[in-house]
């Protein structure tokens, strides 16, 4: 579970995030949509602490980032915008390397890692530097990172970004499993339909603030709209022309 | 700290490294392996060409050789062949194809009969260092025909030689054969520092900057690790690589030490292994020092290529109480050990000549190398925990 409330952030004269409160539950996946520069990216930071908070709150599983980031951060999975593998390292010691870092040792990490390359298909290439990954191979070894000590919440920063068609089709199957096993799923995203095949609930945010948040039925009602893709241009628009 | 987080950082930093071809050949071969054996051949070969140049005769070109019998005989008896020179003996010395050329005026043998001072002339190019040695063998021989025909002359006219020399200067050298070893192996500190630097180089870059740019860091720092331990583990694998560098070096010279021939000039180098694990103790410090010089410097910059053109420049820095050092040459002062590279020089410096170490410089030197290299430690661990780190 992953609350925001009241959240704010400035860089210089900058307003980033100018205010924003939502909750991403347990078991649901929470779409974060908004045009570029809309304050997506730099939400997401701050959630998984490594931003502070300029004013508000952002609780982890009941935990404030601001106050015990390490615990919060143990309850956290974060897949950033770069998956940012280390290009000399194998996948299954990028993912070990991430297990050790968060207090997994021995045993309880080989077993661990095994389990993440079964789910997310790596043994292929579990054993090859990461260097030569494509991109699909890429986010899938950086996904396991991010699950490989067991964290209740997952933050995802555009996952979909750069994968072809089946890759995206394979992420979004597995989100869905994840959402299943009772994970706390946050995902962020500038791509309406990615948003709609996957979302239960959709935040949508434009120029730091929340303009329009509900089930994509919901969305479609409260623009009259039956295209989500217009009614989220009609949103972000509203905003623009206030 | 966590401990196990911490060497889990540590191991990481180290085998990732290991596994980058540049770093490890800068690490184990041109960091520490370039200096002594480019030294150990360069000073050989100045030894040796030096050494066997004297015993080998020199053919000297001389105009009016027949107007100066007396002069050409002593010349012979001092390993000189004389022959003639070329009809145009000032490009002869212009185009290189003689290093010199004597030249017996005409009026030389009626000058010299008279007692009056007779000229000779040498035809030298200055500007061409490789002549110089043999113009100076060939001055130094006519010099020394010039005072032994005086020697004579004063004898025929029943004065004492003696009388031209009212006060001789008499070298007492107390220096040893192996102190003058610092004639030699003065570049030695420079070196060893160098290979320090270059050891730390690009793992202090990598683990930064690196990090940065591969969009790594931003992953790394939302694990459950705290930045603090994150930075001594990164730090303390810089650190290794410094020391690995700079040990590697130090074996190099205790080895190479042997390849020139110091004793053709009368210097003794003596470098024990104990010589060489007290070097590398004095200098284990400055690893230290450069690892948290370097990490600060590149956790300031935005990209590898930025990093590696600050760090190329900082590079230097510690050199430059190095190079002071040989510019304006100084006593050992309480001082000097306050300073970073500096202390580590004036103290190898001494191990070279074979001079005991004053117990008191050494444990300051340490310390304020040590307590430097903490300070820039913090200073990272500092940078770390600002959001500006992200870039």
């Amino acid at each position: 579970m992953i609350e925001v409330i009241d959240l704010e952030k400035n860089f210089g004269p900058v307003q980033a995030v100018r205010g924003v409160s939502f909750s991403a539950p347990d078991g649901r996946i929470t779409g974060l949509l908004g045009p570029n520069g809309a304050g997506k990216s730099t939400t997401l930071r701050i959630v998984s602490t490594v931003l502070r908070p300029g004013a508000g709150t952002v609780k982890v599983d009941g935990v404030d980032v601001a106050v015990d980031g390490n615990r919060a951060r143990l309850a956290l999975g974060v897949l950033p915008h770069q998956s940012g593998l280390y290009p000399r390292l194998t996948a299954r010691e990028n993912i070990r390397y991430y297990g050790e870092l968060n207090g997994i040792t021995g045993m309880a990490l080989d077993q661990r890692v095994a389990e993440l390359v079964e789910l997310l298909e790596i043994g292929e290439f579990a054993d090859r530097p990461a260097k030569g990954f494509s991109q699909g191979q890429k986010i899938k070894v950086a996904l396991a990172r991010a699950m490989v000590h067991g964290p209740r919440n997952l933050v995802l920063d555009e996952p979909t970004n750069g994968l072809d068609v089946m890759a995206t089709r394979a992420l979004r199957a597995l989100i869905r499993k994840l959402k299943e096993a009772g994970h706390c799923v946050l995902f962020s995203s500038h791509v309406m339909q990615e948003v709609a095949a996957l979302c239960d609930e959709i935040v949508i945010i434009a120029h730091g603030r929340i303009v329009a948040r509900g089930t994509p039925d919901e969305l479609r009602k409260q623009t009259g709209e039956s295209d989500l893709e217009e009614a989220f241009v009609k949103l972000c628009g509203t905003e623009v022309a206030a | 700290m966590n401990l196990r987080k911490y060497f889990a950082v540590f191991y990481k930093e180290a085998i990732d490294n290991l596994r980058d071809r540049r770093t490890l050949l800068t690490v184990l071969v041109f960091g520490p392996l370039f200096g002594p054996l480019f030294y150990t051949v360069m000073m050989s070969t100045v030894i040796n060409r030096q050494v066997a140049d004297l015993d080998q005769p020199y053919t000297l070109a001389v105009q009016g050789a027949d107007l100066a019998p007396g002069l050409m005989d002593y010349l012979r008896q001092n390993n000189l062949r004389i022959e003639k020179a070329p009809d145009d003996p000032r490009g002869a010395v212009k185009t290189g194809k003689l290093d010199v050329v004597l030249v017996v005026p005409a009026d030389y043998a009626a000058a010299f009969s008279a007692s009056r001072p007779a000229d000779v002339r040498l035809i030298v190019d200055k500007s061409r260092e490789s002549a110089g040695k043999n113009v100076e063998r060939v001055r130094d021989a006519v010099e020394r025909y010039s005072r032994s025909i005086s020697v004579l002359r004063l004898i025929a006219r029943g004065v004492d030689p003696r009388a031209l020399s009212p006060v001789v200067i008499e070298d007492a050298d107390v220096s040893t054969p192996q102190s003058r070893a610092v004639l030699l192996l003065g570049m030695m500190p420079y070196f060893l520092l160098f290979a320090a630097i270059l050891g730390a180089f690009y793992l202090a870059i990598d683990s930064t900057a690196g990090e940065r740019e591969r969009g790594s860091l931003e992953p790394l720092l939302t694990t459950a690790v705290s930045r603090s331990t994150l930075v001594l583990g990164k730090l303390s694998a810089v650190t290794l690589f410094s020391a690995v560098s700079l040990g590697i070096d130090i074996v190099a010279l205790l080895w190479c030490q042997h390849l020139i021939p110091a004793a053709k000039v009368g210097i003794s180098v003596n470098i024990t292994p104990m010589t060489s694990l007290t070097t590398f103790l004095v200098c284990l410090p400055f690893s230290l020092f450069i690892a948290g010089l370097l990490s600060v410097v590149a956790s300031f910059t935005k990209s590898y290529k930025e990093a590696q053109t600050w760090l190329s420049f900082i590079m230097l820095v510690p050199m430059i109480p190095v190079l002071g050092l040989v510019m304006f040459p100084m006593e050992p002062a309480w001082w000097m050990m306050l300073l970073p590279s500096m202390s580590q020089d004036v103290l190898i410096t001494e191990l070279i000549k074979g001079e005991p170490l004053q117990p008191l410089f050494v444990a300051l030197s340490m310390v304020s190398t040590l307590v430097i290299g903490g300070a820039l430690s913090a200073l990272a661990v500092w940078l770390y925990k600002r959001e500006r780190i992200l870039g």
